[in-house]
C-alpha cells in the first residue's frame, strides 16, 4: 500500500521543489489547461458561525495532524520543510514590524498568538526571541499538544508564563475585552488552506490582533502550479495521494487574500507579500512574483 | 549556581533555572546540582578563547550565559610575558583573514603587536631536485609587500584572547579543572535534560550544556563523548621547534620578511621569520631523527638545522647517525657543496635554551563537526600536518562559521543546540577543511621520496608549477586564507 499524502505534513504536500515547479510551468500541454481553476470567493457568512459549538476545524484535518505527532520534531523526519522554513517566518514577521513606524525596532515586549501551533515549531521559536514578552499558542489537536508541551519540557528557556499550549479553536478562545490586551502578532501558519470557511475564520482571528498589531499568515496559492504539482502529480502521475483529495480547491490566491482584508472598509493596511520556494538541497529561499504560484507569506497591520 | 543566576538577560532565564534549582533541590536534596548554560567550551586554546570572545563581543548572542573549562591555569597565560628577545616556541601563522576576524572581535588589538611578524615571501623548494616554487607577489597577485601571513606565538594569541574577555566579562571560568566525565542530564517534573550533556569537573562541579563545545585539541574527550570518530593516520614523524637567533634581520630586512620551506626526503623544515634577527623553526622528521636533534649540544643542534637548508640530503643522513660533531661536520662540507646563499635563510647562530622540543604529527579528520548538543572546533575537529601552516587558521575559520550560525539560530528563535540549527556550520566547514587537509597530505607524501620515478617527475611538476601555478596559487591563496576559492 502506498502511503497517502494524508499522512504526510501540509508543508511536504505544499513544499514543491523549484525545478519540478519550473518544469511544469514550462511544459506546452499546461498552455491550454482544463479545468479552469475555479475563483475562490472569501465567503465572509459561515453556516455554523458564531454558535456556541462552532469551529473553523475540519475533522480529517486535525486527524491527519495527530497522526504526525511522533514524527513532528525528526530534523530529518517528514516535518523537516516546515523546520527548515521556520527561519523565513521570522524574518518576514521582522520585516513587517520594521515596515511600519509603529512597530519599528526597538521593540521588545511582543505577546504573540499562534493558531495551529502543531508541534509547536514556530511557537517555541518565538517564544525564544529576547523580544517577546509571551506566547500563547492554540491547536485543536490534544495529541499533538502533548506532544509540543513534551518537547517545550526539553528547553528551560520556555518554562513559566514564556509559552502556553491551549486546546483551543480560534472560535474557542476567549477574546481579550480590552483590545489593548489582544496580541501584537497572530500568526495562522500554513492553516487557512486546511480551513471549510477562511474568510469567517479570519474575521475571527483578525479580532485578536491588537490595534497596531500584524496579522501573518502563510499558505499556498491555488494556481496551475500548484494544481499539478500537488494534485495531478502526487495524485495522478505518482499516486502517493488517494485521488480525490480536494485540497487543491481550498489553496487561496494571494489576489483572493488581498480583495479579502482591502474589504473590510479600513481596518487592515495594505498587505506585505513574500513568496517562498523550496529548492532541493538548499531550504527555503524567497522569490519574488512566487507567490503567485505557489507557498507565500502574507502580512497585514491592523489599522484600528 | 546563585552566582550564576544572577548574570542578567541569559538565554536560560533566571526564573527557570531557580525552578529547576527548586525542583532539583526537592528531588536530590544533597547532591550538587548541574548549573545550566547555553554554551559549555571545554578547551581555552586559540579555538576556544577565539569562539567566546566572538559569542561576547557580538551583540545578538552577549545574552547568553556561556561557561569555560580549561585544565590549565589561565591566570598564568593571562599574565604571559616574556622579554622582547626571547619567544616561545609554539609559533603559528595567522592568516590575514585569521587576523582580520581576531580584530572584529577586538582581540587583535590586545596581542602584543611588537612580537607579531607579518611576512611578505615565501620560499619553498625540493630538496632533493632542487626545484623552487617562488611565492612573491607577482603578475596579477597583490602588489608587492601585501602580507602574506603573521608570525605569532601562539601564547601571544591566547594572552591576547584573554585579556579581550576580561574586558567583555560574562563568562564563568573553570580552568584548573580537568573534565572528569560528560554524561547526559535527568529528566524532572518541569525539564527534561535527558538530552543535555553534563560537564562534570573535577571537584564536584557540574555544567549542563544546550550546547557543548569541544575546543578541546586533538585528543578530545568531548569529541569522545558524542561518539563521533576521528580517522586518519599518524605520519611516524615528529615536528621538532626551536627559537633560533640568526645573523641578520633576513635578506629583505625588515620590510620583506621572507618563509623559507625544504622539502627533504624525512619531511619539510620549515624557518619563519620572527620579529629582529630572530626566528622559529619547525622541522618534521622521524622521531628518531627527532630524538637526536633534542639531545645535541646547541653548537651541534644549529648546525643540523644550517645543514637542513643547505647541504644534501645524504650528507644530512650521514649527520643524523652521529651522536655530537655536527659543527665540525658541517663546516666540512659546506665548504663542498655549491649553493646560492641568497636563496637560502641567513645563518642560524644560536638557538635560545630550552626551546627545542618535538610534537608528534598526525592527519585526523572526524566524522562529522557536530551532533544533537555538541559541535567540535579547531584541532578536536580535526588535526592537520604543520606544512603549510594552517592548523590554528583552520580552527579560526571554523570559530567564525560556528559563530555566525549561532547567532542566526538565536536570532531567528532556535535552540542552538540541536543538530538543525548546527547544520550550517558543518556544510560550511567540513569540505573545505577535508579538502586542505588532503591537498596537505599529498604533498608530505608527494616529498617524502628520495629517490625512484616520483622523484624527476615531481621535479618537473614543481618547475611547471613555478610557471603556471596551480600548486603556488594553493599555497597564495590558503597563505593568505582565502580557502577555496582556489577550485
Ligand atoms: C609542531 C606544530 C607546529 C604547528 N605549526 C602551526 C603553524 O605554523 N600554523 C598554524 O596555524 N598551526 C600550527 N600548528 C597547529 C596549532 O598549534 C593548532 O592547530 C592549535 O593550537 C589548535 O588550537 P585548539 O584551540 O583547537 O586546540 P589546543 O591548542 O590543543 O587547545 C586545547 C585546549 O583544551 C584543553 N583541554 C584538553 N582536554 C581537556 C580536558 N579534559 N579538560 C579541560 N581542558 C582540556 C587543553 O589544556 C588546551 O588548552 C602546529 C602544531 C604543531 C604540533
Amino acid at each position: 500500500m502506498r502511503p497517502s499524502l494524508r499522512h504526510v505534513p501540509r508543508a511536504l504536500r505544499t513544499a514543491r521543489p523549484a525545478s519540478r515547479a519550473a518544469a511544469a510551468a514550462a511544459a506546452p500541454w499546461l498552455q491550454h489547461p482544463q479545468p479552469q481553476p475555479p475563483s475562490r470567493h472569501l465567503s465572509t457568512t459561515s453556516p455554523t458561525l458564531h454558535t456556541p459549538s462552532s469551529s473553523s476545524v475540519n475533522a480529517t484535518e486535525i486527524s491527519h495532524f495527530s497522526a504526525l505527532a511522533s514524527s513532528w520534531w525528526d530534523p530529518h523526519g517528514p516535518s523537516r520543510p516546515l523546520h527548515l522554513m521556520n527561519p523565513l517566518r521570522h524574518d518576514f514577521i521582522q520585516a513587517c514590524l520594521a515596515s511600519s513606524p509603529t512597530t519599528s525596532p526597538p521593540y521588545s515586549n511582543l505577546r504573540y498568538l499562534d493558531v495551529g501551533c502543531g508541534g509547536g515549531i514556530f511557537a517555541e521559536s518565538a517564544a525564544r526571541l529576547p523580544t517577546t514578552a509571551s506566547v500563547t499558542a492554540i491547536d485543536p489537536s490534544p495529541t499533538i499538544l502533548a506532544v509540543a508541551r513534551a518537547h517545550a519540557k526539553r528547553d528551560p528557556s520556555l518554562g513559566g508564563k514564556k509559552l502556553t499550549y491551549l486546546s483551543e479553536t480560534i472560535e474557542s478562545l476567549p477574546l481579550p475585552a480590552e483590545p489593548a490586551d489582544r496580541f501584537d502578532v497572530v500568526s495562522v501558519f500554513e492553516v487557512v488552506e486546511h480551513v471549510d470557511y477562511p474568510a469567517a475564520f479570519l474575521d475571527r482571528v483578525g479580532e485578536f490582533v491588537k490595534p497596531g498589531g500584524w496579522l501573518v499568515l502563510s499558505t499556498i496559492a491555488r494556481t496551475w502550479t500548484s494544481w499539478v504539482t500537488t494534485n495531478l502529480v502526487a495524485e495522478d502521475i505518482l499516486g502517493v495521494v488517494p485521488k480525490g483529495t480536494h485540497d487543491w480547491y481550498k489553496y487561496i490566491n494571494e489576489g483572493e487574500l488581498r480583495g479579502y482584508f482591502g474589504g473590510k472598509g479600513g481596518v487592515w493596511g495594505p498587505p506585505r507579500v513574500m513568496g517562498v520556494v523550496f529548492v532541493p538541497g538548499l531550504g527555503w529561499r524567497e522569490v519574488r512574483g512566487s507567490e503567485k504560484v505557489g507557498n507565500y507569506f502574507l502580512g497585514v497591520q491592523r489599522v484600528v | 549556581m546563585d552566582a550564576a543566576i544572577r548574570r542578567r538577560g541569559a538565554y536560560v532565564c533566571r526564573s527557570c533555572t531557580r525552578s529547576l534549582q527548586r525542583q532539583l533541590r526537592r528531588t536530590y536534596s544533597s547532591a550538587a546540582q548541574p548549573d545550566i548554560y547555553d554554551v559549555v567550551c571545554v578547551g581555552g586554546g586559540p579555538a576556544g578563547l577565539s569562539l567566546l570572545t566572538a559569542l561576547r563581543a557580538s551583540p545578538a548572542t552577549a545574552h547568553l550565559r556561556v561557561a569555560l573549562v580549561e585544565a590549565q591555569d589561565l591566570a598564568k597565560i593571562r599574565s604571559w610575558k616574556l622579554p622582547p628577545d626571547r619567544f616561545s616556541n609554539r609559533c603559528s601563522s595567522l592568516t590575514p583573514s585569521s587576523a582580520l576576524f581576531l580584530d572584529q572581535i577586538g582581540a587583535w588589538k590586545h596581542l602584543e603587536r611588537d612580537r607579531v611578524q607579518a611576512y611578505q615571501e615565501m620560499q619553498v623548494w625540493d630538496g632533493v631536485t632542487g626545484a623552487r616554487i617562488e611565492f612573491d607577489w607577482a603578475g596579477s597577485a597583490p602588489a608587492a609587500g601585501t602580507t602574506i601571513a603573521y608570525m605569532n606565538e601562539n601564547l601571544n594569541l591566547t594572552s591576547g584572547l584573554l585579556k579581550r574577555l576580561e574586558e567583555l566579562g560574562g563568562v564563568s571560568v573553570f580552568d584548573k579543572a580537568k573534565v572528569e566525565s560528560i554524561a547526559y542530564g535527568e529528566e524532572t517534573e518541569e525539564l527534561d535534560l535527558r538530552e543535555w550533556p553534563v560537564v562534570h569537573l573535577s571537584g564536584g562541579k557540574q555544567l549542563s550544556a544546550r550546547l557543548l563545545v569541544g575546543a578541546d585539541g586533538a585528543n578530545s574527550p568531548v569529541r569522545s563523548f558524542a561518539g563521533i570518530e576521528a580517522r586518519g593516520w599518524d605520519y611516524n614523524r615528529h615536528g621538532v621547534v626551536a627559537t633560533l637567533q640568526i645573523e641578520g634581520e633576513g635578506w629583505g630586512a625588515d620590510h620583506s620578511k621572507i618563509a623559507y620551506q625544504r622539502f627533504l626526503p624525512t619531511g619539510p623544515v620549515a624557518m619563519l621569520p620572527l620579529p629582529g634577527n630572530y626566528s622559529t623553526l619547525v622541522w618534521s622528521t622521524t622521531p628518531s631523527n627527532a630524538s637526536l636533534l633534542k639531545s645535541l649540544s646547541a653548537k651541534d643542534f644549529i648546525a643540523m638545522v644550517n645543514a637542513a637548508f643547505r647541504l644534501t640530503p645524504t650528507d644530512l643522513e650521514y649527520m643524523h647517525t652521529q651522536e655530537s660533531g655536527q659543527a665540525e661536520e658541517y663546516s666540512w662540507r659546506l665548504e663542498h657543496t655549491p649553493f646560492d646563499y641568497r636563496a637560502v635563510p641567513q645563518t642560524a647562530m644560536g638557538v635560545q635554551e630550552g626551546t627545542v622540543a618535538s610534537f608528534p604529527l598526525k592527519l585526523r579528520h572526524a566524522d562529522t563537526y557536530i551532533a544533537e548538543r555538541v559541535a567540535l572546533i579547531g584541532d578536536a575537529a580535526h588535526t592537520i600536518h604543520p606544512l603549510a601552516g594552517q592548523g590554528l587558521n583552520q580552527g579560526q575559520g571554523d570559530v567564525q562559521s560556528l559563530a555566525k550560525t549561532i547567532e542566526y539560530a538565536v536570532s531567528h528563535g532556535q535552540d542552538i543546540g540541536v543538530t538543525m540549527s548546527l547544520e550550517p556550520y558543518l556544510s560550511e566547514r567540513y569540505a573545505a577543511n577535508h579538502l586542505l587537509l588532503g591537498v596537505c597530505d599529498k604533498l608530505h607524501k608527494l616529498y617524502s621520496v628520495g629517490s625512484g620515478p616520483l622523484v624527476p617527475l615531481r621535479s618537473v611538476g614543481l618547475s611547471a608549477v613555478n610557471a603556471l601555478g596551480p600548486l603556488k596559487a594553493f599555497f597564495m591563496n590558503q597563505a593568505a586564507g582565502n580557502g577555496i576559492k582556489v577550485f
